[in-house]
């Protein structure tokens, strides 16, 4: 290596310092210790017994447990439900903000808000609406003659409530998404199927469509990885409840973690989740090359 | 097979006019060439005619009925694009089973139109490709697929050659002219290039900022320009021009400038009174080098000479004015000589240079 080469990668390492040790201490670190504590029986509750040294029976226990396998069952659940909203909703309206009339640009903005909005403020503002005596959604739904609904405090309605407030939130992201990728598609493929006489089903279904898929793709991956991790809203909500009705598997940890103060089960059932969704991200991956390959 | 005609068709964007009044009959099966600079409004009147722009005014009819607002697909059109516009993610079969669908076609006719359209223009082996996987010249034969296998009464055309290199251009440019030869099917096409409009039409209509020009053959519009912008605009290397003044010469009128006189082309003489300021034209092929002694030529310096093998182009000047004849290669002059050159007589055009009209 040249004198130049070194000198380079010298002052490349120092550079690069900062951001190793922020990430060594912030991500790196808890990541081992999270590793280390899923093979040892650790309850927080009594700090000072040892941390013996248990194997997989952390492992064992949450791949084996009733209540992980419920929180994984309700995760897909919700993650089924509100993509599929999100994405149904989040195209049509892609496709009405992206028609050149009046005052679109104004609505556009407008749609975005609730995007831009912390997710733990998401879940208190959908608190004030779904609050069951005082709520406001009673209220309207009061006035047309329906009974009030128990929204969240019922193990009925708890996940609809908050695939509600989870749709609400993120269909903006489909929608702008969706919507650039709609105005980079060149106008003249659809000139041609106008004069040629295509209806605009077809026109939507065969050449709209396919053209946004890669990014329907990427889209999709990326709400599916957040709604797999999905916590705050559920958490200012109904902390998982009534019961574990709306018990995700973030929450499952969390409930392990520091609720029963079982840090090594809560450690394990993190790696688990963690794997499932490496394996999602490498789906993602190889269906992309796929998709670039075909065309 | 169609007729089209135009009747004082306006189109406004606003207050904002890009097309003035065209009037334009175009007979069953005949080739017409919108030609122009860009800008000049020959686009918008094709996608008027397209139904993909409205019309502000006047009528537009194809086969006897007023079209004005049908929508594209009830107009018996079809339409080549600039950029192809060919659907990115279907192959070249697909690109044309998709255009026939609103036929509600058996499979069997599908198969055979397109069948005997890829074999007309020779795509029977790209027709699982996609458009990515093509030339621009097969792209650009794919996109005149899809709109020859619907069998459309009118096709348009909007400057499908453009975006080919040059030698690509005269090859498609010859199948295009092939292919109307053997289907007879009228054509409106849309071109800034001469030599394509020259070559391809049966009439050309020459618009600038929205008007027309002139209409007529390309003989016509070569031989008998109706201005100075028809006269320029048509021919390469472009019309010679002379600022001249009609004086009384001998034996008639002559046109006088600061640097030479030459005498009025006897068939225009009756329309020139003296002081009357006149545009000469001459194209660059009717100069040639005057022979020894010849009457009436005229004496200019050469400056460049450009080589062209057959031809040559030689720029020329006398006094302030320059001009290029083309002349054969083997008679070309040396730079910085003089020599003495004469004007075809047949080949003088005279414009009034206030109007710009020929006279």
């Amino acid at each position: 290596m040249g004198y130049v080469n070194r000198r380079n990668r010298t002052i490349a390492g120092v550079f690069l310092l900062p951001t190793v040790a922020v990430l060594f201490l912030t991500t790196i670190y808890p990541m081992l210790y999270a590793l280390y504590l899923s093979f040892r029986n650790y309850d927080l509750a009594k700090p000072f017994i040892p941390r013996i040294f248990v194997g997989l029976a952390n492992f064992q226990e949450v791949l084996t447990s009733g209540p992980f396998m419920h929180s994984m069952w309700i995760t897909f659940k919700l993650m089924a439900v509100t993509l599929t909203f999100q994405f149904v909703i989040g195209v049509g309206l892609a496709l009405l903000v992206t028609q050149r009339l009046p005052g679109m640009a104004a609505i556009r903005t407008l749609l975005l808000i609730p995007m831009m909005i912390s997710p733990v403020i998401v879940g208190l503002v959908w608190l004030f609406i779904y609050f069951p005596e005082l709520g406001y959604l009673n209220y309207f739904i009061g006035l047309i003659g329906i009974n009030p609904i128990p929204w969240i405090t019922s193990t009925q309605w708890a996940l609809t409530a908050i695939a509600i407030a989870d749709i609400w939130q993120w269909t903006p992201f489909v929608m702008m998404g969706t919507a650039a990728a709609l105005q980079s598609l060149s106008p003249e493929p659809y000139e041609a199927a106008l004069i040629d006489g295509n209806s605009r089903i077809d026109v939507f279904l065969y050449v709209t469509l396919p053209q946004l898929k890669p990014v329907l793709i990427s889209l999709l991956f990326l709400r599916a990885i957040d709604a797999f991790k999905i916590y705050d809203i559920i958490f200012v909500l109904t902390k998982g409840g009534p019961g574990d009705a709306t018990e995700t598997i973030a929450l499952y940890i969390y409930r392990q973690s520091f609720t029963f103060w079982r840090m090594g089960v809560g450690a394990a059932a993190s790696f688990v989740s963690l794997i499932i969704i490496s394996v999602l991200i490498t789906l993602f991956f190889k269906s992309m090359q796929k998709s670039a390959v075909a065309r | 097979m169609a007729s089209v005609s135009l009747t004082n068709v306006v189109k406004a964007f606003g207050a904002f006019k890009v097309v003035h009044g065209v009037d334009l009959d175009i007979t069953d099966g005949e080739f017409v060439v919108l030609l122009g600079p860009s800008g000049c409004g020959k686009t918008t009147t094709l996608r008027m005619v397209a139904g993909l722009e409205d019309v502000s005014g006047g009528e537009i009819c194809i086969a006897g009925e007023v079209i004005n607002d049908r929508p594209p697909k009830d107009r018996k059109i079809a339409m080549v694009f600039q950029n192809y516009a060919l659907y990115p993610h279907m192959t070249v079969r697909q690109n044309m089973e998709f255009a026939l669908k609103p036929q509600k076609l058996s499979k069997a006719e599908v198969d055979a139109k397109i069948a005997g359209v890829a074999g007309m223009l020779g795509l029977d082996a790209l027709l699982q490709r996609k458009p990515a996987q093509l030339s621009g010249g097969q792209r650009q034969r794919v996109a005149m697929a899809r709109a020859m296998v619907r069998t459309p009464e009118v096709f348009l055309f909007d400057e499908p050659l453009s975006n080919l290199d040059a030698k690509l251009r005269t090859q498609v440019r010859m199948e295009i002219a092939k292919l109307h030869k053997q289907l007879g099917t009228t054509v409106i096409y849309v071109t800034h290039d001469q030599v394509e409009a020259m070559t391809l039409a049966d009439k050309i209509v020459i618009m600038k900022d929205g008007y027309i020009e002139q209409i007529g053959s390309p003989e016509e519009v070569f031989a008998h320009p109706k201005n100075l912008f028809v006269a320029t605009f048509i021919g390469s290397p472009s019309m010679n021009l002379f600022r001249m003044t009609v004086e009384r010469g001998d034996k008639g009128p002559v046109l006088s400038s600061a640097a030479f006189t030459i005498a009025a082309p006897v068939d225009k003489s009756g329309k020139l009174t003296p002081g009357q300021a006149v545009t000469l034209g001459i194209r660059p092929s009717d100069v040639r080098l005057a022979r020894a002694g010849e009457p009436g030529a005229i004496e200019a310096r050469v400056e460049v000479v450009e080589y062209l093998g057959v031809e040559a182009l030689v720029d020329l000047r006398v006094g302030t004015q320059e001009f290029i004849a083309q002349i054969p290669a083997g008679e070309r002059p040396a730079p910085d000589e003089t020599v003495k050159v004469v004007f075809n007589q047949a080949g003088l055009h005279l414009f009034d240079s206030e109007s710009g009209q020929a006279l």
